[in-house]
Order: structure tokens, then C-alpha cells, then sequence
């Protein structure tokens, strides 16, 4: 079993955000006892707004022997902590055909995000996942445009980023109902052990609960029938 | 030191070396497509602005300040004249709902615009050949019947004319004009002016006034319905009577019938000691022009207060000037005769009172009467048109009923004093507008529909920050001490080119983009595109704006507004890059490459101007390093 989880997101504004699933799933996956790595402040500029960034964490039940290649090159794991984001790059470059499980944190429906998708990158996804993630989390501040966090506090995250130390919990605000998305629809990880490791569980729990999920066929082997079309059912226990 | 014979490395042969181009230079942006960080993309969305919604004609207001700013006078009689037949007109007597709207006026004092307009129309007038009949389409052969040469039956002809479509107009009067003539005095809208509006109308060709035919009378119900559509317009011409105890004396005559005498040019007689009964903008008119006539003294007696008294403001403020008395919360109870000719009244005390049904009506206070003497009794309560020639189902109190399109039944349309009771000249020019798209609508099959929502700008939606406060420019009025003493000196005069200028300069363009190239100089992403600096030609470079917003907070008008990136749901427009900062797979190396062939443009640029100094000077080099022999 291995993983690899690419969150994507924006500097400044949500870095911390996407910064937080990473950090919960890998802090997760080493408390069950599996090897596990977190690269959180690297490679890209998070004091650029609005800037693309990504975060990385993987694991699995056998060492990682790449330990020095930080980008994952096979991402199975995406999550957008923005949605306009699914119109910005290929996040999906890498990922291997039919495995992909893609969150993405929006209030639209799962029809029109997938409009933005060109068949070779619906092509590598298992599962798309849909969650209000803004809806769902608890409201701090006054500007949906921070999200959670007043410029204040966004003052203080500025400076924990590129390796300084967390001034705030980890695993809050708009990160953690994308947590509990991903982990109930990718069904990698226990959810009650990843819920120990994110400081706003309920927010979580909302996230595992209130999510809708498209599920896409494995492709068939070459020469098979046509693949039926994906099928789409929202999170059972609402 | 000689370099003849030398081989320069082509690495080092750079005039700038190693410099990769600034986005603004030729393709430079391409190396870093910044548009995936966008969440929010700036938009051009004009909206709606007051002035104009609420001008019944739908005059295009801030257009035509606009080109008045700039001193595109023609330009801006074109736009008037889209909407607006008579501009001279209307910038004389309009009541100018459009200023009581002017967002300006939360700022500081709102546009003159009325004053603006008059500049425009009376500019149009002074051609020497009117712009707008080379414009209008070839006549189509259909003929439209119009009731009435007022402000509704001239602007519907017009506007019938724009579509191609001829039109017999049918007056009563022996002069054409309908109220504008017969309602508004001299010294508020001079004949002369009006005659050369309607001579303009007339001139485009394929308009007919027939004067002196008077529907019901000369003209029957059945022959107007036999054209292939008819616009009623008649107005409301008869004054309401007053049921009060000595009414029949002489001296006394309804004050519509007195400002139509004098404005038709025929004697009337007038007394020194004039009361005017009744509270509006005829009562007014009248009391003034009964001073300027008659060269004594007016009273307005009315039951209104002088603050409710519904005279338009500036109007009300030229009366007093001019000396007429107010008698407020009063009614005439009985009119005074000797020999049968009034030398007096009888008033008391009054309240104007409202019942269930909204019906207005008098509450005398009993036993406040007095006498007050008097030669002349003015009344000006209200009017009503004749329409016994009609069916009778179509008439209601002497107001024509149609539907919400202005539509009577069949083919026959209505529109001003006749169908919304006494109204001003701007609504009357509305609804002739109006009336001529629904009489195309008809007579081309199409489908009547209503006007779409509109969204209207607030002064809230505007950065008022960048309009610099700036007192309103006043019409000027010819002195009150010499204007009362004529019936033909204009009493609100013209503005000057420079007038014009500066008052249209105050216009905030509230929604609407006027160029101001603001967008264009905040973008710190060389992302606001444009080839000419007017409305319109403005663009945003998708590929590069980062969605920052700075143009949107920084716009003065309002009209730059940010829209959520996902809305744009055409998948053909979406720019993915392949990884985060480079638009393609493998681009970062591309760059390299990219940059190289950029730097060896910029090299061979260098040579040719090199090449060419060199031959200018008569000399034989083309590069300093090369060994085609350089003179040192």
C-alpha cells in the first residue's frame, strides 16, 4: 500500500489551509505505525497571493526510499483547496490512469466542475469528490475572502510558514472538513485516526458526512468493452 | 585596441547580456502566464445609470455629457436625437426628473442637465442642415394616423419616421404644437423655437400635419381606425370648472383657455388684480403670465401649503421673484360680480383632505370666509379632454384606458395627457416613443414585450474618491425686476460653450466606462488591453491578470466589476498550464530556449541599426567583433 497526496492551493490566503491536510494525513499515517513523509514548506513561493502552491505528504506500509525528491510524481491523492483551481494547471500530470481521487472544495455541483475537465485527466481519475468545505467549516473573521482567518491572524501564518513553527492548531477551518472528505471517500485511512490528528474534529466529521461523490469505472484492458458512464452518489450518513 | 582578426564566442557576442525580456516587451509575457491566479476575473459590465433610467424618453444622458466634455457637440446632438426629438424643447420646460435622479447629488449638487440639453438642441438648430435626415431610412409605404401634434404626436411621427414608416398628424388648433404651444407661455418656451423644432421634424420629409381637423368633428372614430394603425394624442386641453356661486361672471375663465389665447398670438383681456385658482404648474404659468400681461398683481389660491404645492422647484422660485402672492390652505367659495363682471371673491380657510378611495377634496373651515377683491378669476384645477366621439367603453373621466403597452384595441394606441392625465412634456415624448416601436411591433407581426430589468447604478457603486467636489454651474435668469414685464423675454437663459463644458465635466458616468484609462494605468500586470481609449475597447488578458482586482477597486465609474472565475464555464476559454509556473510540459527548459531566440532578435536588431549608422557614416562594418574589417 502507498499514496502519495498532492494538495494544491493559493498563496497567502490558503496555504496554511492546504498545508494542514498534509500535515494531519502523514501525522496520521505515522501514528499507525506506516512510513510516512510531510513536505510542507517546500518548493513553491506561498508569500505570493493567490500564487499556485502545493504541499505534499505519501505514505505507505514500505520505506520510502526516494526521500529526496520532493514533488510527488504519481499524486493518487489531489486535493484543490480552491476551486477555480481545476481550471489553473494539470494537477492530475503523473497520476496513474483510473486511480486518481480527486477532493475539490466547492459549492457548485459536480456536473459543471467537470465541464473544466478534459477526458485525458477524467481519464486518470477512480473518484471525484465534492465538498463544501467553506460551508462546512467553522466561520472566523469577517472576509469570506480570508476564509476562516481575519488579516490578523493571516499576519501570523505568514510567518509560520517555510519551516517556522504553527502559531495556530492544526487541522482547522476550511482543512478540516477536506480532510474528512477525503479520507471517508478514498477509504485509505481510519477515519477516527486521522479525526485524532485534526484540531477542529467536528468540522471533519461534517466533511466525511456532507460530500458528494462521482465514481468512475476502472478502464478497461485493452481491446475491452467501452466503459459505462461514472456514477454519482452523495455521502450516506448527511 | 584592434579586434580585426579576432573570434568572439557567439555566447558573448551580447549587447545585453543574459537579460531575460520584461513581461512588456514583445512575446516576454509568454515565459510566465500568471492567469491561473485568478479567482475572480474583471469584467465590463455597464450598467444602467439613474439619469438615464429615469428619463421617461430614455435619453442616453451620460453619453451625451461625455461628448460634451470633449467638445463632440455634433456627436452629441446625434445621441440626443436617438431618443429625444426636440431637444431645444425639452431643455427649456422639461421638469428634468433625470437631475432629481443624478447621483451627483449625493456628492455634492446634481448635473444641470436640462441646461446641457438645451446647449445640445439649440447647437442642432444652428445647423445648416439637420445631421439626422441623411440617417433615416427610405419610407416603407405604410402611412400611420396620429391624434394631436403635441409632444406625443410629434415624437411618435419621429420615431414612426426612424423605421421607415409615414405619418398624417391631425390638429385641432390652427397652429401645430398642441400644449407646447397652447399651454406653455412665451417666456418659458419661445415660439420661434418650437416652430423651428417641428420644422426640422417636418423637413426630414414623410410627416403631415393637416391643422384645424379636429377628431370626433372632422375626422370620425371609424376613418382613423382605417389606417393601418393610429396613435392617439390629443392631450387634455379642457379646463375643469369650478362649482362655486357666481362662476358665470365675466372676468372669469378657465387659466388652460388663457394661456392658449395668448399663446396662439390672440388679444385677451386680463385684469390688474388676477387670482389663479389652483395649486400646479399651469396655476403657475398662468399668474405669471397674467403679471407680465395684465401688469398688475397674481395670487395663487390654493389648498396646498406653498412647500406641497406641486409647481416645479425652480418654476416656483421664478414666480416669487417675479412678485406672485401665495394664498395657501385657501378656497374660493364664491365669486363677486357687478353688472355681470367679477370684482371680487369670497375665500376661506382650507384643507386639502384625501378620502378612502384617494380622492382629493376640499375641507372648508367654517366661518373663516372674507372678501378679497379681484378683476380677474384664473381657474386652474385640473382638465380633461371631450370623448364622447369615442365608444364609449374607451373613455374614463376624460382619460382614454389602454393596456400596459399603450394599447387601446386593435391597431390604435394612446399615449401622453390623454391617457395618464396631466403629465409633463418629457412623458408625453416617452410615450410617442413608445407607441411608434409597439406600431412597428404590430405592423411587422412581432410580439409586444415589456422593457427588460435594468440595473441601475448607485452612488454607493461609484469611487467617489476620484471626483473632485465641484459646484453645479447655474442657468442664468434674465433679471425678475424686467422679465415680469414681458410676455417674450426668455426667463431662464442658455449656458455658454464653456458653461456646457464644465457642467458636463462634472458628470461622474456613473456605471458606464468613459475612458478614463484608469484600468489601464493601475494594472500592475500590463493585463488591461485597449486600441482606442474610448468605451468598449477595453480588454482583459485572461492569459496574464492574476485576478488582483486593483482595476475593479480603482474604477471611478463603477463599471469594472469582479466575477467569479468559475461562472466562465466555456471550457474553450480555460488556459491550463501544464505545471504551476510554466505553460506547458517541459517548459522550463523551453524557456531557454525561449529566451535565446528573443536575445538573438535583439542581437540582430543591434547589428541592422549598427549596419545602418555605419552606412550612414560611410563606413563598411557590420558588427564590432566580427572579421569583416572594422575601422578603429
Amino acid at each position: 500500500m502507498y499514496h502519495e497526496l498532492t494538495v494544491w492551493s493559493r498563496g497567502i490566503i490558503m496555504d496554511k489551509e492546504a498545508r494542514d491536510v498534509s500535515s494531519c494525513i502523514a501525522a496520521a499515517a505515522r501514528a499507525l505505525g506506516l512510513y510516512a513523509d510531510n513536505v510542507s514548506d517546500y518548493i513553491d513561493d506561498p508569500d505570493r497571493t493567490n500564487c499556485l502552491v502545493r504541499r505534499y505528504a505519501r505514505f505507505g506500509d514500505s520505506p520510502i526510499v526516494d526521500r529526496f525528491v520532493y514533488e510527488n510524481p504519481h499524486p493518487d491523492w489531489v486535493v484543490l483547496v480552491e476551486e477555480t483551481i481545476i481550471k489553473a494547471v494539470n494537477f492530475l500530470r503523473g497520476t496513474p490512469d483510473g486511480s486518481g481521487v480527486l477532493v475539490i472544495n466547492s459549492a457548485r455541483e459536480p456536473e459543471y466542475l467537470l465541464k473544466f475537465l478534459p477526458a485525458a485527466m477524467q481519464a486518470k481519475l477512480a473518484k471525484f469528490v465534492v465538498v463544501d468545505a467553506v460551508g462546512l467549516a467553522e466561520q472566523r473573521g469577517s472576509s469570506p475572502w480570508m476564509f476562516v482567518r481575519d488579516l490578523g491572524e493571516l499576519a501570523y501564518d505568514r510567518m509560520s510558514t517555510e519551516g517556522a513553527e504553527e502559531r495556530l492548531a492544526i487541522g482547522m477551518g476550511i482543512a478540516a472538513p477536506l480532510i474528512g472528505a477525503l479520507v471517508a471517500a478514498s477509504g485509505g485511512l481510519p477515519v477516527d485516526d486521522v479525526a485524532s490528528q485534526v484540531a477542529d474534529r467536528d468540522a471533519m466529521m461534517r466533511g466525511v458526512e456532507r460530500h458528494t461523490v462521482i465514481e468512475f469505472p476502472r478502464p478497461a484492458p485493452s481491446g475491452g468493452p467501452a466503459t459505462p458512464a461514472p456514477a454519482v452518489h452523495a455521502a450516506s450518513a448527511g | 585596441m584592434s579586434v580585426r582578426g579576432t573570434r568572439v564566442p557567439a555566447h558573448l557576442q551580447l549587447p545585453i547580456a543574459g537579460v531575460t525580456p520584461p513581461p512588456t516587451e514583445k512575446d516576454g509575457q509568454r515565459l510566465f502566464p500568471t492567469g491561473n491566479f485568478r479567482s475572480f476575473r474583471p469584467v465590463y459590465k455597464d450598467k444602467t445609470p439613474p439619469c438615464n433610467n429615469a428619463c421617461p424618453t430614455g435619453e442616453q444622458i451620460q453619453k451625451y455629457l461625455d461628448y460634451v466634455k470633449h467638445e463632440r457637440y455634433l456627436d452629441g446632438y446625434l445621441t440626443i436625437m436617438e431618443d429625444n426629438p426636440m431637444p431645444s424643447v425639452t431643455g427649456r420646460v422639461c421638469y428634468h426628473p433625470c437631475e432629481t435622479a443624478c447621483n451627483r447629488a449625493a456628492h455634492d449638487e446634481p448635473i444641470g442637465i436640462r441646461s446641457v440639453e438645451r446647449f445640445l438642441g439649440d447647437y442642432g438648430l444652428a445647423l445648416a442642415e439637420d445631421p439626422i435626415a441623411g440617417t433615416l431610412p427610405a419610407l416603407n409605404g405604410t402611412t400611420v394616423a396620429i391624434v394631436g401634434s403635441g409632444p406625443a404626436g410629434l415624437a411618435c411621427a419621429y420615431h414612426l419616421r426612424r423605421r421607415g414608416y409615414s405619418s398624417v398628424i391631425f390638429e385641432a388648433l390652427d397652429k401645430p404644437g398642441g400644449m407646447l404651444r397652447a399651454g406653455i407661455p412665451h417666456w418659458h418656451l419661445p415660439e420661434e423655437i418650437l416652430d423651428a423644432e417641428i420644422a426640422k421634424l417636418l423637413g426630414f420629409g414623410g410627416i403631415e400635419i393637416r391643422c384645424g381637423v379636429r377628431a370626433g368633428q372632422d375626422i370620425s372614430w371609424d376613418e382613423l381606425r382605417s389606417y393601418p394603425a393610429t396613435f392617439l394624442a390629443l392631450g387634455q386641453d379642457v379646463g375643469r370648472r369650478l362649482p362655486v356661486e357666481g362662476i358665470q361672471a365675466r372676468g372669469v375663465t378657465g387659466a388652460l383657455e388663457f394661456l392658449r389665447e395668448a399663446g396662439l398670438g390672440r388679444p385677451v383681456q386680463i385684469g390688474r388684480q388676477v387670482l389663479v385658482i389652483g395649486g400646479g404648474n399651469t396655476a403657475s404659468d398662468a399668474a405669471r403670465s397674467a403679471i407680465r400681461l395684465g401688469g398688475g398683481e397674481a395670487v395663487i389660491v390654493s389648498l396646498e401649503s406653498e412647500d406641497e404645492l406641486p409647481i416645479v422647484p425652480e418654476d416656483l422660485e421664478q414666480a416669487r421673484d417675479e412678485g406672485v402672492a401665495f394664498a395657501p390652505h385657501t378656497s374660493l367659495t364664491k365669486v363677486l360680480s357687478s353688472a355681470g363682471h367679477v370684482t371680487g371673491a369670497v375665500v376661506c380657510d382650507a384643507r386639502l383632505k384625501k378620502d378612502a378611495s384617494g380622492a382629493v377634496h376640499p375641507e372648508l373651515v367654517p366661518g373663516t370666509e372674507r372678501e378679497v377683491s379681484c378683476d380677474t378669476i384664473l381657474v386652474a384645477i385640473g382638465q380633461i379632454q371631450q370623448l364622447e366621439w369615442l365608444p364609449e367603453h374607451l373613455g374614463d373621466h376624460g382619460v382614454i384606458t389602454a393596456d400596459e403597452h399603450g394599447r387601446v384595441e386593435g391597431n390604435v394606441f394612446v399615449g401622453g395627457d390623454v391617457m395618464r392625465g396631466p403629465s409633463m412634456v418629457v412623458d408625453a415624448l416617452g410615450d410617442g416613443r413608445r407607441a411608434a416601436r409597439d406600431i412597428d411591433r404590430l405592423l411587422t407581426a412581432q410580439e409586444f414585450q415589456s422593457d427588460p430589468p435594468v440595473e441601475i447604478m448607485p452612488y454607493e457603486g461609484l469611487n467617489s474618491a476620484y471626483f473632485r467636489h465641484a459646484p453645479r454651474v447655474e442657468a442664468p435668469l434674465f433679471p425678475a425686476a424686467e422679465r415680469r414685464r414681458s410676455q417674450r423675454v426668455e426667463v431662464t437663459l442658455a449656458y455658454s460653450r464653456e458653461q456646457a463644458i464644465a457642467e458636463a465635466d462634472r458628470c461622474m458616468s456613473c456605471g458606464v466606462c468613459n475612458g478614463c484609462d484608469n484600468c489601464y494605468i493601475v494594472c500592475p500586470d500590463v493585463s488591461v488591453m485597449r486600441d482606442a481609449r474610448e468605451n468598449g475597447h477595453y480588454s482583459i488578458r485572461t492569459t496574464y491578470c492574476k485576478g488582483c482586482l486593483v482595476c475593479v477597486q480603482e474604477c471611478p465609474t463603477g463599471c469594472l466589476e469582479k466575477v467569479p472565475e468559475m461562472d466562465f464555464d466555456d471550457p474553450a476559454e480555460v488556459t491550463r498550464m501544464e505545471t504551476a509556473f510554466a505553460p506547458y510540459d517541459g517548459a522550463h527548459a523551453e524557456q531557454s530556449a525561449f529566451t535565446r531566440h528573443l536575445i538573438e532578435e535583439t542581437i540582430a536588431e543591434y547589428d541592422a541599426t549598427r549596419r545602418q549608422a555605419a552606412a550612414a557614416n560611410g563606413k563598411s562594418t557590420t558588427h564590432p567583433n566580427g572579421d569583416s574589417g572594422v575601422s578603429q
